[in-house]
């Protein structure tokens, strides 16, 4: 019926095909178990991504062990700077409740350098409505003050308007302009 | 859309997007789709022998099965050596997403490699069989294995060869052009880069796929048989160039109705398109691909078709011909992949590329991937012979 | 502009109880083996460092993921340029330098409709000096914040060859950084750029809305520091959210380039015309 040859070639085909379903059957082992579970992914993927580890906090996590700050913070206009911007993640300082570093303070020209971030009145983009912006070193000169200057020797960098304010009740000065 | 009237070559700022600085698709990706182009070129000179029954092609024919073999063969290196996790390759085959061209990519190069690995035993089969009563040792364990460990050259048999040849042909020319196709969408289906979301895209990748086979067969050909002393088939080289010719027409006249039309049209940001155009890609584009590489070409070519020359000139000019249009193919797929790529999201900006010599994607790569086939050609030909004996004179 | 609520008056034996009950839960897991447990079982709020939820309702419910919706919302009159999110995104993350899951940029408009745009070092260093390349007089500047818009058709979904992103029923548009081959093929399809290849694991990255402190009841990060309220989220299930009152309300919402069809959720408020 078959000659030789024909057979031979009938026994590659179906040698091809087993070879198929076999691979067939190693791609359906080697696909991961919860691959499909929602999608054409790997539904544990979702759960590794819950456990990342969490670096930043939120103020509230920093302030309940700072009270001292907390009091000052959370009364002036900076209460919605995160504490982490200025000083470093949560996950630096702490962790599973114990301290394990120490976050940075900063000091000097780098608090007028953080401060002009957002308070420079030269760049325009500012809607005065959201935040009030000066110029330097206009400021400075207009308030009489040294050029020297840095932000914090008038303003205390967690409550900016803390001693202005007291230092209007003091002398009785109010706002000229700024 | 709006703010845009005054046209790109009004903005004075330059914004490339953070994230589209870098070019992520480096000249790995323009090496694979000339790779597999050059199959696909390769396989339609064989289409139109064993298929189509043009006889006159009958001394390229085998050779471009083995030249289509030899490009195939070396088809993933390049992709291999994008991927960022080359050791995780095999995601393609195990999850590869119905929704994703990119995907296909494993199945579909299986498939081709399995039906052009078979066209080849196939058509040399009675060659085989002889070299398997020649040898001996682990070179006729390899025969035995090529022939289906079967000696059978009666009629009936090589009559069955020939049906089952024409049956894999026939198969083979959908598979190569999805082989092909594929890629072409891979860039037409990314709806965020309007230098590539373009239906047309796939057709153009395919013409100018069978262009640059067609090409490399030509230079090939008439490279190998003069440097080994023989004759080169006239009619062959003929049949070869017009089919060139065609298709050369084809993927050139589409390319540049893509240009024109969003030109014309003006819509999204085509100003954006054009500023590329006009701009990092002057001279790639417009003086290379188009001015030199297309342009020429199409003189030569007009040259041949209407002009009667002799036959070793117009051999000379076949082999010119070709070299251009290898060329301009590639040129066409550097400025589409890499190109494309320069034009921030932004829609306000260009970034640049800049080639690297050592990289694994660099320079030295790309010469290195593109001899490999030629290796592989060069022991392809020591088991299965390019040309038959009345070939050889 | 979101307040802090006071935290409760701390005593210093307060303070050192709750060190040691810290420190001794710490050393009992560190003793108890973690695997083998359902990653859910990581959500106990002992394990949750101590802080209050900012997004209601997460933590005390079982959560169904069919059933949560969040909202993203960008509100371009409030941003400053500070660059806090920027910087809190790549601490967050550990984000390679010159790669960016979330950006600033800053727009100029002149008289004549010219738009200059630009985005130093992506914004992390905020916006310190304005430009001085301008020569024609400026008419108008703002900023836009900008980070994944969590398509609800994404195309970097679509395109994935291997299934390693994704949309969870959620909403999430993740990535399984174990699967991806780093083809790069999802980067090419977002049209908002907010893909790109980290040099180090060569797999693909992006924003994720900082789904592994939502699904903690926690605020992202870019959020939890924006200064002035520009970055908004919450979930759609909370009424009392300010998201929720500007979804329901007639405020004027945008997405970014609407005509692709990739159906953002994330929304701009006060989004402009040159704003692409």
């Amino acid at each position: 019926m078959f000659s030789n040859y024909e057979f031979r070639l009938i026994i590659t085909v179906v040698i091809i095909g087993i070879a198929t379903g076999m691979g067939f059957v190693v791609k359906a082992q080697l696909t991961p178990d919860s691959f499909g579970t929602y999608g054409h992914y790997r539904a544990d993927a979702i759960d590794e991504e819950i456990l990342r580890p969490i670096r930043h906090g939120t103020n509230t996590s920093c302030l309940k062990c700072h009270p001292y700050e907390a009091a000052i913070h959370l009364k002036g206009r900076h209460q919605t700077i995160s504490c982490e911007f200025c000083h470093g993640t949560y996950a630096d300082h702490v962790d599973n409740g114990k301290k394990i570093g120490t976050l940075p303070v900063k000091k000097n020209t780098e608090i007028t350098t953080l401060c002009l971030r957002c308070h420079n009145t030269e760049i325009k983009a500012r809607s005065q409505a959201v935040i009030k912006t000066v110029a330097m070193p206009e400021h400075l000169e207009s308030q009489k003050v040294k050029v020297t200057h840095t932000c914090n020797q008038c303003h205390h960098v967690h409550a900016p308007l803390k001693y202005i304010n007291r230092a209007k009740q003091i002398t009785g000065i109010t706002e000229s302009e700024s | 859309m709006s703010g845009f009237h005054e046209g790109s070559a009004m903005l004075l700022s330059n914004f490339v997007l953070p994230n589209d600085l870098h070019v992520h698709w480096s000249m790995m990706i323009v090496l694979y789709p000339y790779i597999t182009g050059l199959v696909d070129g390769a396989f339609i000179i064989a289409a139109l022998y064993y298929l189509f029954d043009v006889k006159s092609l009958k001394p390229v024919a085998r050779f471009s099965l083995l030249f289509a073999l030899a490009f195939l063969c070396c088809a993933t290196l390049p992709l291999l050596l994008h991927l960022g996790r080359p050791e995780r390759n095999l995601n393609m085959l195990l999850t590869p997403s119905p929704s994703s061209a990119m995907a296909g990519f494993g199945y579909i190069y299986a498939v081709s490699m399995g039906v052009l690995g078979f066209i080849v035993l196939f058509v040399y089969r009675a060659d085989l069989v002889k070299l398997k009563q020649h040898s001996r040792g682990i070179m006729k364990l390899i025969y035995r294995l090529l022939t289906f460990d079967c000696d059978d050259l009666s009629p009936r048999a090589m009559a069955l060869d020939d049906r089952i040849i024409k049956i894999l042909v026939g198969l083979g020319i959908p598979v190569a052009a999805f082989l092909h196709g594929y890629v072409g969408f891979i860039f037409g289906g990314v709806k965020a880069n309007p230098t590539w979301a373009t239906p047309l895209m796939p057709v153009i990748f395919l013409f100018s796929a069978c262009v640059s086979g067609i090409a490399a067969i030509v230079l090939a050909y008439i490279v190998i048989r003069k440097f080994t002393g023989k004759f080169i088939d006239g009619p062959c080289i003929i049949t070869c160039i017009k089919t060139l010719t065609g298709f050369f027409i084809l993927a050139f006249s589409f390319e540049m109705l893509e240009v024109f039309s969003h030109s014309y049209l003006k819509s999204g940001y085509h100003h954006m398109v054009e500023g590329l155009l006009n701009g990092p890609l002057a001279t790639s584009f417009w003086l290379w691909q188009v001015k030199i590489c297309s342009g020429i070409p199409l003189v030569l070519l007009a040259i041949m078709a209407f002009i009667k020359l002799q036959q070793p000139r117009y051999n000379l000019l076949a082999a010119g011909v070709s070299a251009i249009l290898l060329l301009q193919v590639f040129i066409m797929r550097w400025n589409v992949v890499i190109g494309g790529q320069l034009m921030s999201k932004s829609a306000r900006g260009y970034t640049v590329f800049h080639p690297e010599w050592f990289d694994k994607e660099g320079i030295l790569a790309v010469i290195v991937v593109m001899l490999i086939p030629f290796v592989i050609l060069f022991i392809l030909g020591k088991i299965f012979p390019f040309w038959t004996e009345e070939q050889n004179g | 502009m979101k307040i802090e609520q006071a935290p409760p008056q701390l005593d210093r034996r307060a303070f050192i109880q709750k060190v040691l009950t810290g420190s001794v839960t710490g050393s009992l897991l560190l003793i108890y083996p973690m695997g083998g447990g359902d990653a859910l079982d990581m959500l106990q709020p002992s394990t949750i460092p101590n802080i209050p939820e900012q997004i209601p309702g997460i933590r005390d419910e079982e959560y169904d993921i069919h059933e949560r919706k969040f909202a993203f919302i960008v509100d371009i009159t409030r941003c400053i340029g500070c660059g806090s999110c920027c910087v809190a995104d790549k601490r967050e993350y550990n984000v390679p330098d010159g790669n960016y899951r979330t950006w600033v940029e800053r727009y100029i408009k002149d008289f004549d409709d010219q738009v200059y745009v630009d985005c130093p070092n992506g914004g992390l260093d905020g916006y310190q000096t304005p430009r001085t390349d301008i020569d024609a007089p400026v008419r108008d500047t703002f900023f836009v914040p900008k980070l994944c818009n969590m398509c609800k058709e994404a195309p970097c979904v679509q395109v994935c060859p291997v299934g390693a992103t994704f949309t969870t029923p959620d909403g999430f548009v993740l990535m399984d950084s174990d699967r991806c081959v780093g083809c790069g093929y999802c980067i090419q399809a977002c049209p908002y750029s907010s893909r790109f290849l980290n040099p180090i694991t060569h797999t693909a990255e992006k924003c994720t809305w900082c789904y592994h402190r939502v699904r903690k009841g926690l605020l992202p990060a870019c959020v939890e520091v924006c200064p002035t309220g520009a970055r908004k989220f919450g979930s759609l299930k909370d009424e009392t959210s300010e998201v929720y009152k500007i979804l329901k309300g007639p405020g004027v919402l945008t997405v970014l380039k609407e005509s692709m069809g990739t159906w953002p959720a994330l929304y701009y408020l006060g989004a402009r015309l040159e704003v692409i």
